[in-house]
């Protein structure tokens, strides 16, 4: 028999022979060979305590059936997941669970998602044995976004030891001892103050710790569940936007172990309302001499707006971008600015006054960077301007007299005068603000919910999102508007997916180059940034 | 001295003061031979020491028998980290009285144990971490610690052997599962009583994560014996695998309850009729818990049959545990009984582990319905198998502990739980 | 005040079954004589978290820590590698002063430790000597567990409850008794033993409660 590579063990799981590396637990080789086994207190990003008992596992030689989350792997070890002692274990471990669980399903926003339902009906004995009195914890309100059933929690800890070894911020502890424990605050102090304790709501496996903003808003399994990315804050938090009825109904983190672990914080989470928001722009609209507006089809539009910059005497070009566009958006713009004739564009971006950072996990902070994608701006050769509050820094745009294009930024802080001096004045957005009113074309465009595309991170991860919800009306992506026009100025093609566009990208953009969608995947990958290239990027290397 | 009663059948080695209230005075410890073991130790190398205890094969006395000078020799050889010595004196198993007598009259003899043992396992500080009910006791331990300081037993350069070793008297705030070893790491930490997963083991990483060794009052008692007189002599009692004497506490339906020094191997009847005096006036014998109230209960046939050792005890399908014989005659009610043991340890769980956590509290339900006179014979076997589930699947024993005495009690008293199924309470 | 070699009007002081052959007095097998009483500021290190008194007098609201008290906890805190170590001995003190372990007790104690109040109340309620209301004068602990219940714990129980004229678990009217069941207390060789502050009862029967109580109220302490 030839010597295993060091480092590795070869062991068996339910008769499946695996090798996995010295130190991996019998949890995580189970999976290798496809084996789920059931667990609550494990969980990757936090310690293991192994006291929840429901991954006893039995392993030939051993005594007593051991806990797979912690026991490391041996040579020629002969492990059963669904021996019938195994079996038995897990059915033994559930009945105790619903000893004293309400049973609330009807009432449980957990229910659809909860392990608690999936482990019983999988394995759990078909009717309890219990006929004592339960014991009543009842709802407590923990403060933030949290409220908690203690009835309905199986002790696992998960959401003390994340408060504790993640969030660094020993707010929620175990009261008591034996089957009187409850896990609590310190009385009123409750979780405020915290940042990232949605995240305990994530990892609850029952339905114990719920979120507010969520309860009974809407029931697990109507909910589709859509990778996107966070567009809160330069951090790129992977995440999954869940829907129903075409809302985003609640965010949740994606993992993605470069950026975000399993986590995200608070207000990237409860930062998605904007998304659902309706009175969007349903139609292009052209506005004529009196200052009227008509709707107009796409093509119609496309073609007026065309003749329209082919009679204008100054072609040179002022454009306010966004740092919210996605990097297919703001390519198409950087584009058409130069077919059309050259200028500067700009954007403004709101920057909080601190950092926050997830002290556990500290390549997870809560960014200056309110919004996710300054860096793909930046790499374009985009300019930042104004305040933190992200006004003013357009003195040089409102009044240009050649051609103004806004894409994605409201325009609050401007008035109505705003490009009323521009021989064209363009505006792509979602919904149409005052400063709009001067626009000779106000054409609607998709949020990035509502389109593929990517966002660059603040150290200049490329990462991928995916649609979630429909465009109302007629708007459609920035990149297919503004690339249809490229196209007309220059004779070239259009890209008629975010894929090509992207690709168009990657072809005219240094930091790009050599990246594809299929490349970056769902986890991203670092774009090259060129020696002495403008503060905040970073990532050498794709 | 006859504290409170003595019986000449008993081997006096380390309960040989009790009832003597000079012992407690570090000069007339001295004067007594006392420290010499300590000096006899330290004139040797640490595993020396290790060798003579493991050659009189002493077991742990605090319940689970592991060999000491086994256990001793877990810890590294050489320290690259600080080695701590940890006396469990949490003495909190119902039935078991035998540590706090032991601190109260030979509390310097615990102490030079605990410096002999300090010095095999390489430990600078010694935690004895006391049950925090016992103010008296301690206040007697910490008067012999600062007296021992005084004199220069405990401290810096001890005896000018060169050798450090501190101690510090720690006292607990009232849970039983901080009797359990890793348990007690936890809570000598600051922590929640919360017993530890092993491995690793506290030889690797015990308290305030440095290699540490745990040891009960009793066996760190035997030890300066054992140092003086060397191991062979302590194996002139017990058994091969059972050597040595020790404190049985005998309580419940005897005359003469109280501790009781015997070689180990002691006939379990002759405990109970000749050293305690028998039983009383009327009675005879029902039920005998030989262990403490974690391990099984025997009946009376079995304990007639029953020799108090660890393998003597396995015999008769129960363990010797810490040796605390509790006796029961025909008036005990056993239902009652096995009720209030589960509802202790209901309230001693510390919750961590599923199956103990709810376990022990919905077999304590149960019972209590049974003794109320609302059982059924289906509620036996649910106590059965649900209390089987308890036992081998958490992280420490209480839960096993609990299956001891419930799965015992139905097997061998069944009709008693029968009965009670016809008659309520109050009813004999 | 406990450790007082006192005089209890009542034939079992403190010890098994006085049966004649066995002339040691009270003090003696306390160890009051030996031990005497131990200074507030704690004495030598060693023993400086051993000491709590279950004073009568309780001040709920006195400093935490001042004067000889805080020298205590400084001579504690020299006897662990870090202060998390000192958080049970220093509850065990703040409890002494004021009476019980209030919610601002907690806070506190996590204040000078440096430890999160929520750990702080994780631990002070996983330990059953930590009283999280005020108790009367006189904490009676009755053990009821199987050694003592075999000889009479529970009428032992009942008997107190009755001369105290109180519940379970609640505080007589006069405030001076509070009477709890007590898991075993390591006296099983003396039943029934009763815990009364810092002070254990041995081999108490039922017709001797009444003396006791009455003893109690009667000795202001």
């Amino acid at each position: 028999m030839p010597d295993a590579p060091s480092g590795m063990v070869t062991l068996t799981i339910d008769g499946h022979e695996v090798a996995v590396p010295k130190g991996t637990t019998l949890l995580e080789a189970a999976k290798r060979v496809g084996k789920d086994v059931p667990h609550y207190c494990w969980h990757p990003g936090l310690s293991a305590p192994a006291q929840c008992r429901m991954c006893l596992v039995e392993v030939e030689g051993a005594p007593k059936p051991q806990p797979a989350c912690v026991t490391t792997v041996m040579e020629g070890q002969v492990v059963k997941t669904e021996s019938p002692q195994a079996l038995s274990n897990r059915e033994g471990v559930l009945e105790f669970y619903l000893v004293n669980h309400p049973l609330d399903c009807p009432i449980c926003d957990m229910s659809g998602e909860c392990l608690l339902q999936d482990y019983v009906h999988a394995e759990g004995r078909k009717h309890g044995r219990s006929h004592e009195p339960k014991r009543v914890f009842g709802r407590d309100d923990f403060g933030g976004d949290v409220l908690f059933y203690g009835d309905r929690c199986v002790m696992c800890t998960r959401c003390v030891r994340f408060m504790s070894e993640v969030e660094r911020d020993d707010r929620l502890t175990v009261v008591e001892r034996g089957n009187r424990s409850v896990i609590d605050t310190f009385f009123d102090e409750g979780l405020e103050g915290t940042h990232f304790h949605g995240n305990i709501v994530d990892i609850c496996p029952v339905g114990a710790l719920v979120s507010k903003e969520f309860l009974h808003k809407a029931r697990a399994w109507d909910l589709s569940h859509e990778p996107s990315v966070c567009a809160s804050c330069s951090q790129g938090c992977n995440v999954e936007l869940h829907v129903r009825d075409n809302l985003v109904q609640r965010v949740k983190p994606r993992e993605n172990i470069e950026v975000n672990a399993w986590w995200m914080c608070d207000y990237g989470r409860h930062d998605y309302e904007w998304m659902n928001e309706g009175d969007r722009i349903e139609a292009p609209l052209v506005r004529d001499a009196g200052g009227a507006t008509r709707a107009l089809g796409w093509k119609e539009a496309l073609h007026a707006l065309l003749e329209r910059a082919g009679g204008v005497s100054n072609r040179s070009v002022r454009a306010v971008a966004s740092a919210r566009a996605s990097n297919e958006d703001l390519g198409a713009l950087a584009e058409l600015v130069g077919a059309l004739g050259g200028g500067e564009t700009v954007f403004r971006s709101r920057r909080a006054a601190d950092e926050i950072v997830l002290k556990g996990f500290p390549k997870l902070a809560r960014r200056r960077d309110l919004a996710p994608n300054l860096q793909g701006a930046e790499l374009l050769g985009m300019q930042r301007v104004g305040s933190d509050d992200a006004t003013g820094g357009l003195e040089g745009v409102r009044d240009h007299d050649g051609i103004v294009v806004v894409l994605g930024d409201a325009l609050d802080d401007q008035d109505a005068s705003f490009g009323g001096k521009a021989g064209l004045f363009v505006y792509l957005g979602a919904h149409a603000g005052a400063a709009a009113r001067s626009a000779h074309f106000v054409l609607p465009v998709t949020t990035h919910a509502e389109q593929e595309g990517t966002f660059t991170n603040h150290e200049g991860r490329v990462q991928r999102f995916w649609p979630a919800l429909r465009a109302p009306g007629m708007a459609r992506p920035a990149w297919l508007v503004l690339g249809a026009l490229v196209a007309e100025l220059t004779d070239g093609s259009v890209s008629r997916s975010a894929s090509a566009a992207f690709a168009r990208l990657s072809d005219a953009v240094f930091a790009f180059a050599g990246m594809s969608y299929d490349s970056l995947g769902s986890r991203g990958a670092v774009a090259r940034v060129p020696a002495g290239a403008s503060s905040g990027s970073s990532g050498a290397g794709a | 001295m006859a504290y409170p009663y003595v019986s000449d059948r008993e081997a006096r080695v380390i309960s040989k003061h009790f009832g003597d209230p000079m012992q407690r005075r570090v000069d007339t410890y001295v004067e007594r031979g006392g420290y010499g073991a300590l000096k006899k130790a330290f004139a040797v190398a640490p595993a020396e020491v290790i060798d003579v205890v493991k050659a009189s094969g002493l077991r742990g006395r605090g319940g689970a028998g592991f060999p000491t000078g086994v256990k001793w020799s877990f810890m590294p050889k050489e320290p690259t980290r600080p080695h701590y010595l940890i006396c469990n004196a949490d003495e909190s198993e119902p039935g078991t009285f035998k540590d706090r007598e032991l601190m109260r009259w030979d509390p310097h003899q615990l102490i030079e144990g605990c410096l002999i043992s300090a010095y095999a396992i390489r430990a600078k500080h010694v935690y004895i971490y006391c049950r925090g009910e016992f103010f008296e006791t301690n206040q007697v331990l910490a008067r012999a610690v600062e007296d021992a300081y005084a004199k220069g037993y405990v401290g810096m350069d001890i005896l000018c052997s060169g050798n450090d070793i501190d101690v510090t008297v720690h006292q607990g705030a009232g849970a039983y599962i901080c009797g359990e070893e890793t348990g007690l790491m936890n809570s000598l930490e600051g922590r929640r009583g919360l017993p530890r997963l092993k491995p690793p083991f506290p030889a690797a990483v015990g308290a305030f994560g440095m290699p540490s060794t745990i040891n009960n009052v009793e066996t760190l008692s035997a030890v300066p014996h054992i140092l003086s007189n060397g191991g062979e002599w302590y194996r002139q009692w017990g058994s091969e695998k059972s050597p040595g004497t020790k404190l049985f506490c005998v309580s419940g339906h005897v005359r003469r309850p109280g501790n009781y020094e015997l070689p180990l191997g002691f006939p379990l009847s002759e405990l109970i009729d000749d050293v305690c005096g028998g039983m009383r006036e009327g009675r005879t014998l029902k039920a005998v818990i030989p262990g403490g109230s974690s391990v099984p209960i025997i009946d009376a046939a079995e304990a007639r049959a029953c020799k108090l050792d660890y393998e003597g005890c396995a015999a008769v399908g129960t363990m010797l545990g810490c040796a605390s014989v509790i006796v029961m005659d025909d008036s005990a009610d056993i239902v009652k009984q096995v009720r209030r043991m589960v509802d202790f340890y209901a309230h001693e769980s510390c919750g961590q582990c599923t199956p103990c956590r709810e376990g022990s509290a919905w077999t304590a339900q149960i019972l209590r319905r049974i003794e109320d006179g609302h059982g059924t014979e289906e509620d036996l076997d649910t106590l059965m198998e649900i209390t089987q589930q308890m036992v081998g699947t958490t992280i420490c024993v209480l839960s096993d502990s609990v299956a001891a005495p419930v799965q015992s009690a139905i097997k061998k008293f069944r009709g008693d739980f029968l009965a009670r199924m016809q008659q309520p309470a109050g009813v004999a | 005040m406990s450790g007082q070699a006192g005089e209890a009007p009542f034939k079992n002081p403190g010890w098994a079954g006085n049966t004649g052959e066995f002339d040691l007095t009270e003090a003696e097998v306390r160890g009051d004589d030996f031990v005497g009483k131990r200074p507030k500021h704690g004495g030598h290190p060693s023993g400086a978290g051993t000491l709590p008194y279950m004073l009568a007098e309780k001040h709920p609201e006195a400093p935490l820590f001042e004067g000889e008290h805080k020298e205590r906890l400084d001579k504690i805190l020299t006897r662990y590698p870090d202060k998390q170590a000192a958080l049970l001995p220093a509850l065990s003190l703040a409890q002494e002063i004021r009476g019980h372990v209030s919610p601002e007790t907690m806070d506190r104690v996590a204040e000078l430790l440096d430890l999160s109040p929520a750990y702080v109340r994780g631990v002070t309620t996983f330990y059953t000597m930590y009283n999280r209301r005020p108790v009367g004068r006189y904490l009676v602990q009755v053990c009821t567990n199987i050694s003592c219940n075999l000889c009479g714990a529970e009428e032992v129980l009942e008997t107190f409850l009755r001369y105290t004229d109180t519940e379970l678990g609640e505080t007589s009217d006069d405030g001076n008794f509070t009477v709890i069941e007590a898991e075993c207390l390591a006296a099983c060789g003396y039943p029934t033993c009763v815990q009364i502050n810092s002070r254990y009862y041995e081999n108490v029967t039922a017709d001797e409660v009444l003396k006791i109580v009455d003893h109690l109220k009667a000795r202001g302490d």
